[in-house]
């Protein structure tokens, strides 16, 4: 435990003295900021006209018409800022050879692993915690504040999140600098992202239904609904086992081979 | 206290390090010497863990490196040649996290840490960031991050290389100020490294163990049988053929009127030549063996192992 939480520290301690995370916060913050803002502006118009007729005042609904786009675009700029908080969380040990000495310290690899990932999820969890001041502006002029479908849309996109980023880490422990680490982190996370866009999952064919629970988009979209559903929260538990499971395996097949 | 065992490593089909055994006792400093290429920064790494042998095993304190490679990494201090560590650290937090990660408790951690810093008199560097320290100090925090746990095995990749004479010199003395208690491995190609600091000298060239033997008798065996220098007044000619003609002389060089005398192992001929020489009525200057120097030595046995 205490070689894991001096790993964490470390990992922590370097982000910040670093560009990385404030660039990266800063980033995320801003483009949902103004995505936020933009949806809310929209969706106060639109609500006020709905209001006119008795009908459509019924359908007006704060998730379905802010949070709801809001968790979506977000998505995607996620997939944007995570594979900079990965790529040099092995790749650089590896470029600076500070990995030599790590490797001969009494630490297991799962150690390093665990240390190193439980730092990026930190960072992925600051970054959505900053823009929690948006939900409690919004309820504020709410009549009943619906919590729970934007904590749910929360957790996917967390979820999410720390689903590109085992991959990423996955990514730089394959790769050898940096560079080479964010480009393919970046083709391998769009390339889950366009896996349901293949063939059309409503055609019919089984392997568009396949692909389709393949890909990481999908799940997202129950979450932000509101729904947790079972197989999402297992489809994104078991892609980020799985990526740092592979992580692990990396390493030592890397070391055997000297 | 270290052994290593029938050790092979293989990069793909590229041998790196052959069948390699030798042990090391407790106390002693071994120097690890070989051309460049030749292996030794193989046989550190397996030793210190940074990769499991291809065949093989090696021991420390009698843990194997293969079932207990914990055991033996808190046992270790490496020190890598031309070591990189995290630059953007400051050397005391460095040491503080290197030392926690090597399972120094939290009590004993800023008292090791003095100790570490003093012995490597490095105390007016702490608060500055690793990768902007010179050369020379980086390699003292290289040695405090080994030492920080006080380990019972040191092993030092190359520890001088790149320094200048004055921190050779320091670095050396250090070394070895910590034999006796601690058990050093040092690698090297810088020859009077060895015969300044080591107390025992491994030989390794092309992944194979030339030679194994004390600093002072890895020198004194060859030095016995191979090369007697004379220098004699006299046709060179006549000179050349009276020394050639004594049993167990092999070859005969000279220059001018110095010869160089190759003579067969085991055997002393010195009182042969010079009574020959005398007799033949030339007048006989000077004569001695050819004391051979660690870098003669060394030469010989990795050209005659290329020769074989």
């Amino acid at each position: 435990m205490r070689n894991i939480a001096e790993i964490y520290k470390r990992e922590i301690k370097f982000y910040f003295s670093t560009p990385i995370a404030y660039v990266v916060m800063v980033i995320f913050t801003t483009i949902f900021g103004f995505l936020y803002f933009r949806n809310l502006t929209y969706y106060s118009e639109l609500s006020y006209q709905l209001m006119q007729n008795p009908y459509y005042a019924q359908s007006v609904d704060l998730i379905l018409g802010v949070f709801a786009p809001l968790f979506n675009s977000n998505s995607i700029i996620l997939l944007m800022v995570i594979p900079p908080i990965s790529m040099r969380l092995f790749a650089e040990e590896k470029k600076s050879r500070t990995i030599e000495l790590l490797f001969t310290y009494p630490v297991k690899d799962i150690q390093v692993v665990m240390g190193k990932w439980l730092a990026a999820v930190t960072i992925i969890l600051l970054m959505l915690l900053l823009t929690a001041p948006a939900p409690f502006l919004a309820f504020g002029f709410a009549e009943s504040a619906e919590w729970g479908p934007v904590l749910a849309g929360y957790l996917g996109l967390f979820l999410m999140g720390v689903s590109f980023l085992s991959l990423g880490i996955l990514i730089s422990a394959l790769a050898e600098n940096q560079i080479v680490a964010i480009i393919i982190s970046y083709g391998a996370l769009l390339g889950f992202w366009f896996l349901g866009w293949v063939i059309d999952p409503d055609s019919g064919k089984q392997i568009g239904k396949v692909l389709g629970e393949l890909s990481i988009i999908g799940h997202l979209t129950n979450f932000i609904k509101g729904v947790i559903n079972t197989r999402d929260l297992t489809y994104y538990l078991l892609f980020i086992f799985t990526s740092m499971f592979l992580t692990l395996r990396v390493l030592e097949s890397k070391r055997w081979r000297g | 206290m270290i052994k290593i065992e029938n050790v092979t490593k293989m990069y793909g089909q590229t041998v790196a390090v052959d069948n390699i055994s030798f042990e090391v006792n407790k106390g002693e400093i071994l120097g690890f010497l070989g051309p460049n290429g030749a292996g030794k920064t193989t046989t550190m790494r397996i030793i210190t863990g940074y990769f499991p042998p291809t065949d093989g095993n090696v021991f420390v304190e009698g843990y194997s490196i293969l079932n207990d490679p914990l055991e033996v990494k808190r046992r270790i201090g490496y020190v890598p040649e031309n070591p990189s560590m995290y630059n953007d650290m400051k050397v005391y937090d460095y040491l503080r996290f290197i030392g926690a990660i090597k399972g120094v408790s939290k009590a004993n951690l800023s008292r090791s840490i003095e100790k570490t810093v003093a012995l490597c008199s490095m105390k007016t560097v702490l608060g500055r960031q690793i990768g902007q320290l010179s050369k020379g100090f980086q390699q003292r925090v290289a040695l405090g991050q080994a030492l920080i746990n006080d380990p019972s095995v040191l092993v030092l990749d190359e520890p001088t290389s790149g320094l200048d004479p004055k921190q050779i010199h320091e670095i050396r003395q250090l070394i070895k100020s910590m034999a006796g208690e601690r058990t050093i491995i040092l690698s090297t190609h810088i020859l009077p490294e060895v015969s300044m600091t080591c107390s025992k000298v491994v030989i390794i060239n092309e992944g194979v163990i030339v030679a194994v033997d004390s600093t002072e008798n890895i020198g004194r065996n060859l030095e016995r049988s191979h090369q007697i220098e004379l220098s004699a007044e006299g046709s060179t000619e006549k000179i050349v053929q009276t020394i050639s003609r004594i049993p167990g002389v092999n070859r005969v060089e000279h220059s001018g009127n110095r010869y160089t005398v190759d003579v067969e192992m085991g055997t002393d001929v010195r009182a042969e030549i010079a009574k020959s020489v005398v007799n033949s009525g030339f007048g006989l200057l000077e004569l001695k063996t050819r004391s051979l120097s660690l870098e003669d030595v060394f030469l010989r046995l990795v050209t005659e192992e290329e020769g074989a």
